[in-house]
């Protein structure tokens, strides 16, 4: 441990945190945590999910009183009691899930929460500036209901940029930005804030991001302070090791990680990387598919088409098949229609022409849980949107998809539900202090587990999963990718909606493009160099 | 940052189902009641010493008419059984996340069906019961039925068509009771006829056990208590609760999990609607027994304000609807004894209050104490904690 070791020119660092300690009944999430951020530091901030990561931050934030601990700011103590006096130390954070009002704009949300009068143009004027400076670019008059998550996370990075904080928090911002923009981010970030003598925090589980783009991490384990180093002294797997606590294998999950080097041409990785794991071979392609099925798939989308509120075409003819036991990913630059598509086929909304077949039949697609019914589990892009309900209990969120199995003509059947909730949380790993917590004080990550327990367990025919390892640590991603792949052994036909080139290169036999809410190409996984889906997803055909 | 976007109007007013140790929230809450209600007393005291009284007596009358004795309490249980009922169907739609507050009109409504039913219809005495409390919840239930099919094929707002729809029922009932055709008087003799109508025959009055200086106990006090025992039990075990909890805590995942929101919500406002109704047909076969204007007399208000007390728990909506009762049943014994009418509205506000602003307070000011202060070892209270800890993760 040589978290002592970071100061070497005597300088007083922007922010340090002491002691802090957080307990939630018997749960301890913050085990008398250290972390120093100097000025010009990008600080990388690890752990596994539910390590208190965020817990940590929130405390820093004055979002979360702690039980002991110490906050000093340019070596001087401060007290943070509310976000109010976060902001006034200069303090900010991009939080892991969204904070946004749905049907304001995005100019309104960005002003959301400062005190004095409020000019419209001149926020309109700054989330442009800090758009184009920091190669977030978002049109400030949009609602951000019509916007899609990565757009979003835009917006909270923006809102946040825009207060010009001295030291800022990012919780896992990248999640669902595209590689080119978190890779734009981070380079303007890092200039900035060297020459700006500003500190960053930045939580990620994509080990790539943080060897590329931070000085110092550290990492947390069950809350406790596990591993400190310089960035430039380790190197992924050993970080793999300490998150864990066991040697990770990151063939399985280095794609999702983003550690197998491919030739995506939008995509910086350090050198340094690059060098020590191209020798990581990718994982070979899941089973393969009989090509060209004739008769029935087991999911098929015919002529799927659907205009926004706006009259914006949001899906335009859209064709897919997708096989028995094959992994198909529906690849392509966020914002190009993914979303609609996941939200279409979770029975959200009903299609404007169009047609969805499972096993051969076509879906009721405006009676709500016909395509449940019907065998189609879905993950859906935005689990706390329309995947969980917060405010239940962790068991009933297990299985309230499938309520008839656990009840009776009347009554719930308590025993059967507890029985399966303690089953998955026990196969599916997901910490929580008992089944009947509230679904809300769970970890991010804790919380998409419970979402993809759910619809894994429920045994589909089809399962779509978008981003399916998102806000994942690296243990889970290495477990969903093997139970991906378990499911299309098993037979069920998987659509895989992704925005990341490894994850899909690593999981799919055959890669769909999306782009503008069309299917620009199919390409069996072996065709599918960078170029050409490069171009297919730029819209032109192959 | 503070307004997290994805909680649901409905998480703040339901409470959740399963029940809880008392936490220290709850014994803040109490002692903060405490001091408002001493607060409000001493304000009434205050009120009523101005203006000429003795606020000795008034309190002494606010006491013998609500719980001194048996007299008291049959009173207080009177008032309660109809704020009771309104007060269960305002749960059940605030807990599907719609949010009905038109529950004076529905009860006039249900109050106008009932007694047209028990003017009209002839036959035994306990059929002829029945089916005018049918009758009255058909009524109520109809009366909001309007508001969800409004809402639901053309997404107006339930809260407006909810409250205005009230002040048509209140025109319709008028219109009623001043129609010779429909349910004015016979005027008998020679003197006009009053805008009502005729009372009800004795044998269809709501029977109630034990005799005046005892405490009596109507039909409507069992059948409030009654429907709040199978409600409590449904809305916590039942697969219909569930999927109530879910389409009230996050639409877009009961959605997911095939729930119609038209049809559940939809029968969570003809339901609620129909409780006030059945509060209306309690009141006129229970206490009143003739349809006027005024019968509603803001139960349809107050039980609403019961349901929001209680957090839009059906169990903890019974303790509350008493309380209120009690309140209700003291202000018209101390009306009886000249108080000014005025004075008495006032006094009953202020008590009102008392009850209903602690928890918010409460809740503002553990927001406070947790923004203040690190107090080591306090197990946090997850669930119910206010919007700081509410902050997504
Ligand atoms: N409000 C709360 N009430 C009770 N327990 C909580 C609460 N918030 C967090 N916890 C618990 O604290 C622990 C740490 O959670 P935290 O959110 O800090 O994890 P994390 O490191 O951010 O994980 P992830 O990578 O999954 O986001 C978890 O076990 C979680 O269940
Ligand atoms: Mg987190």
């Amino acid at each position: 441990m040589s978290h002592d070791r970071a100061r070497t020119d005597g300088s007083v660092p922007a922010l340090e945190l002491r002691g802090i300690s957080k307990r939630y009944g018997p749960v301890v999430a913050c085990d008398a945590v250290d972390l120093t951020v100097e000025r010009g530091e990008v600080h990388g901030l690890l752990g596994e999910n539910g390590a208190g990561k965020s817990t940590l931050m929130k405390v820093l934030m004055g979002l979360v009183s702690p039980d002991a601990g110490e906050i000093h700011r340019d070596g001087a103590r401060v007290e943070v009691h509310t976000p109010q006096q976060a902001a006034g130390h200069g303090l900010g954070m991009v939080h892991q899930h969204f904070s946004l009002i749905e049907p304001l704009t995005v100019w309104e949300n960005v002003a959301l929460g400062e005190p004095g009068r409020i000019d419209r143009d001149a926020v309109c004027a700054d989330v442009e500036a800090v758009g184009a400076r920091y190669g977030l670019t978002i049109d400030p008059t949009a609602r951000v209901e019509r916007l899609s998550a990565g757009e979003r996370q835009r917006v909270e990075l923006i809102k946040a940029l825009r207060r010009d904080p001295k030291v800022l928090v990012l919780d896992e911002p990248t999640s669902v930005l595209t590689i080119a923009e978190s890779a734009a981010l981070f380079e303007v970030l890092r200039t900035s804030v060297a020459a700006e003598g500003r500190g960053v925090i930045l939580i990620s589980h994509k080990l790539a991001e943080i060897t590329a783009a931070t000085d110092v991490v550290t990492v947390l384990r069950r809350g406790r302070l596990a591993f400190h180093c310089r960035t430039a002294d380790t190197s992924a797997p050993e970080l793999a090791r300490r998150m864990v606590g066991r040697d990770v294998s990151l063939q399985a999950e280095g794609a999702a990680l983003g550690l197998v080097v491919t030739d995506d041409p939008a995509k910086h990785l350090s050198p340094v990387l690059a060098g020590g794991l191209s020798a990581v071979p990718a994982e070979p392609p899941a089973p393969q598919a009989p090509a060209d099925v004739p008769g029935t798939a087991a999911l098929a989308l015919h002529g799927l088409r659907l205009a926004g509120p706006d009259g914006r075409v949001l899906l335009d003819s859209l064709d897919l098949e997708v096989a028995t036991g094959e992994i198909v990913a529906l690849y392509g630059v966020e914002g190009n229609g993914q979303a609609t598509l996941g939200d279409l086929l979770s029975g959200l909304i009903a299609p404007d022409a169009g047609e969805v077949h499972v096993a051969g039949r076509p879906v009721a697609l405006d009676r709500p849980g016909a395509l449940h019914e019907a065998g189609v589990g879905v993950i859906p892009e935005d689990r706390h949107r329309s995947g969980v309900v917060l405010d239940m209990s962790v068991a009933d969120n297990l299985v309230m998809t499938d309520l008839r199995r656990y009840s009776g003509r009347l009554l719930m059947r308590r025993a059967k539900i507890r029985a399966q909730a303690e089953e998955l949380v026990e196969r599916f790993a997901i910490r929580t202090p008992s089944i009947d917590a509230p679904l809300r004080t769970l970890s991010g990550g804790n919380q998409q587990r419970v979402v993809l327990a759910r619809e894994l367990s429920a045994e589909p025919t089809v399962l779509v999963a978008a981003q399916p390892t998102h806000g994942l640590d690296v243990g889970a991603i290495e477990d969903m990718f093997a139970r991906l792949r378990e499911a299309a052994a098993s037979g069920v036909a998987v659509l895989l909606i992704s925005t990341e080139l490894e994850e899909v290169m690593a999981l799919a036999s055959r890669i769909a493009v999306i782009s503008s809410g069309r299917i620009t190409g199919v390409l069996d996984v072996a065709d599918a160099s960078p170029q050409r889906l490069g171009m297919l997803v730029g819209g032109e055909a192959a | 940052m503070t307004a997290p976007a994805r909680r649901p109007l409905a998480s703040y007013v339901v409470g959740n189902a399963g029940l809880r140790r008392p936490s220290a929230d709850a014994w803040r809450t109490a002692g903060i009641t405490v001091v408002c209600v001493l607060v409000a007393c001493a304000l009434a005291a205050l009120l009523v010493a101005i203006s000429g009284g003795s606020p000795t007596e008034v309190v002494d009358a606010l006491v013998t008419g609500s719980v001194a004795d048996s007299a008291g309490w049959s009173q207080t249980l009177v008032n309660a059984a109809p704020l009771l009922l309104v007060a269960l169907g305002a749960c059940i739609a605030n807990r599907a996340g719609v949010f009905n507050i038109g529950q004076e009109g529905q009860l006039l409504i249900g109050a106008m069906l009932g007694c047209f039913v028990a003017l009209r219809l002839q036959g035994p005495g306990w059929m002829v019961i029945t089916v005018a409390l049918v009758a009255a919840a058909a009524g109520g239930g109809a009366w909001s039925g309007i508001s969800a099919a409004m809402y639901y094929t053309r997404g107006t707002n339930v809260v407006v068509t909810t409250l205005l729809l009230t002040f048509i029922a209140a025109q319709v009932v008028q219109f009623a009771v001043n129609s010779p055709s429909l349910l004015q008087e016979t005027g008998i003799g020679n003197g006009p006829a009053r805008p009502q109508s005729d009372a009800v025959p004795e044998y269809l009055r709501l029977a109630s056990f034990g005799q005046y200086p005892d405490l009596t106990i109507g039909v409507g006090v069992i059948l409030a208590v009654v429907a709040t025992v199978v409600l409590a039990v449904l809305i916590a075990r039942s697969r219909w609760g569930f999927r109530l909890n879910m389409l009230g805590l996050n639409p877009m995942a009961a959605r997911h999990a095939g729930i119609r929101a038209s049809r559940l919500g939809g029968s969570a406002l003809v339901l609620s609607g129909a409780f006030a109704g059945l509060a209306g047909g309690v009141i006129l076969l229970g206490t009143v027994f003739r349809l006027q204007p005024a019968i509603s007399n803001n139960f349809g208000w107050d039980g609403l304000l019961v349901a929001l007390v209680a957090r839009s728990r059906p169990g903890l909506a019974l303790p509350v609807a008493v309380l209120f009762g009690g309140l209700r049943a003291g202000s018209s014994y101390l009306a009886a004894t000249g108080v000014p009418d005025y004075l008495v509205d006032v006094v009953q506000a202020l008590l009102v209050l008392a009850f209903v602003v602690p928890p918010v307070l409460s809740a503002l000011w553990g927001r406070r104490i947790r923004n203040r202060s690190a107090v080591p070892d306090t197990p946090a209270r997850p669930s119910a904690a206010p919007a700081k800890e509410e902050v997504p993760v």
